[in-house]
């Protein structure tokens, strides 16, 4: 276990750390009993905040929003069968068999049957579409859009429903990066924590495939960042990013 | 006879099993409250709806994951919130603190108190923090309401690292025995 982290902890609960710090110190209290009752009895204590500030009422729409926002969501995976699937914004055309192949080396053994099933196929996208859902068998999915100099490229994130998948993040149009520097994919949790999921080299294929070795289960949303380093805390700009409100249309 | 209202562990509970109502009941309880806390970060309305709305859809689709040992329902509602505003209130700034007067400046609460007076609940808590010394509380505040972490208040005051964290030790040490107290 790591260094007790008690000179933090009232930092910690403040919020009052820098995202590296506080990634630190939370993986420490959630393994130190002795940490994590100290930093209980602070958040209680911190937790009173926000009752020292002006109550302010909000426009009555934001409930229907939030209401309405969540009924969307939860009436997504019904649709989701029925609905023309799409790469959002990806160019059908482009869904070249060289990197579907390429996808093949990076998600591994345990999906390359799978995936070699797709050589067999066109750039159909509708039966690209049926690969990936008896892959992710109904499981979850984001969508990550890019911008800036990723502008026009986006990857999605696929949890497999299935016992012994492991999530998926399908990328196309990546452009080039600068040597020495990587992507990184990030898993966000609903306070903001940031986990390392996976690091990565664009392989100038139209589509690229890339295997997250941990659980996405806890997680709410996730990001792209272009990296120095392949370990270590979040320090690149963010290059693609996930939404955290369900879009209103299908993405 | 006033209806019965369900506590929030149990509202945590119909969340997990996505029952739509108990997130209406979760707003009804708490929405207020969240977006107070997120306009006083933010000072934007906009903003600190987007803030309460995330905030809200991530308390749907984490319910399940919820803990009790990391904080009551609303506790955790509320990190949530100050944990979104926080970040967008940090990326609006690059990650670089504004001018500390700047902060100070921000929507101050010295104004309004009044409105919150009227809840005992909330009086307590704000007689508590008002009665530490001017810079424990204003490190305190400058920490949790302006985002600054405590290496950029060290600079911004210009004060060592270690008093910014013994203040802040101190500080809230001395708002849990207040609390204590009046319970």
């Amino acid at each position: 276990m790591t260094e007790h982290v008690q000179d933090e902890l009232e930092a910690y609960t403040l919020g009052a750390l820098d995202r590296a710090d506080a990634e630190r110190v939370a993986q420490h209290v959630g393994l130190c009993p002795f940490c994590r009752k100290d930093a209980a009895a602070l958040a209680e204590v911190v937790g009173t905040l926000p009752d020292t500030v002006t109550p302010r009422d909000p426009r009555p729409a934001l409930r229907d929003r939030i209401l309405a926002a969540v009924r969307s969501e939860s009436a997504r995976p019904a649709r989701a069968g029925s609905r023309p699937w799409s790469f959002g914004p990806m160019r059908p055309s482009r869904v070249a068999l060289a990197g579907l192949l390429a996808s093949v080396i990076v998600l591994g053994a345990a999906d390359i049957e799978a995936f070699q099933r797709m050589t067999a196929i066109t750039a159909q996208r509708d039966q690209l579409h049926g690969l990936i859902e008896s892959l992710r068998q109904g499981g979850r999915e984001w969508y990550m859009a890019g911008k800036d100099a990723f502008a026009g490229a986006g990857g999605t994130l696929y949890d497999p429903r299935a016992e012994g998948k492991q999530p998926f993040v399908l990328f196309h149009d990546l452009p080039a990066i600068a040597p020495g520097k990587v992507l990184t994919i990030w898993l966000v949790s609903p306070d903001s924590t940031w986990a390392r999921a996976a690091t990565f080299q664009p392989n100038g294929q139209d589509i690229q495939a890339v295997r997250i070795n941990m659980g996405v289960s806890g997680f709410d949303r996730c990001a792209v960042t272009l990296e120095d380093s392949p370990w270590g805390p979040r320090y690149g700009a963010v290059v693609m990013e996930s939404r955290i409100a369900p879009p209103t249309t299908a993405p | 006879m006033p209806e019965q209202l369900p506590p929030d562990d149990a509202l945590l509970s119909s969340l997990a099993a996505r029952d739509l109502g108990a997130l209406a009941a979760l707003y009804n309880r708490y929405g207020r409250l969240a977006y107070s806390l997120a306009y006083r970060i933010l000072g934007e309305s906009e903003a600190a709806e987007d803030v309460v709305q995330d905030a809200f859809i991530s308390a749907w689709r984490g319910a399940g994951s919820y803990r009790r040992d990391r904080g009551n329902p609303r506790a955790w509602l509320l990190s949530i919130v100050h944990h979104r505003a926080v970040d967008i209130l940090r990326r609006k700034t690059t990650f670089r603190p504004a001018p500390l007067e700047l902060a100070e400046s921000q929507p101050s609460d010295e104004d309004t108190a009044l409105a919150a007076e009227k809840n005992v609940e909330h009086r307590t808590v704000r007689e508590a923090l008002e009665a530490l010394p001017q810079a424990q509380r204003r490190t305190i505040e400058l920490a949790y309401f302006g985002g600054y972490t405590h290496v950029e208040l060290s600079a911004l005051m210009g004060v060592p690292l270690g008093t910014v964290k013994g203040r802040m030790r101190i500080g809230l040490q001395k708002m849990r025995r207040a609390l204590e107290r009046t319970r």
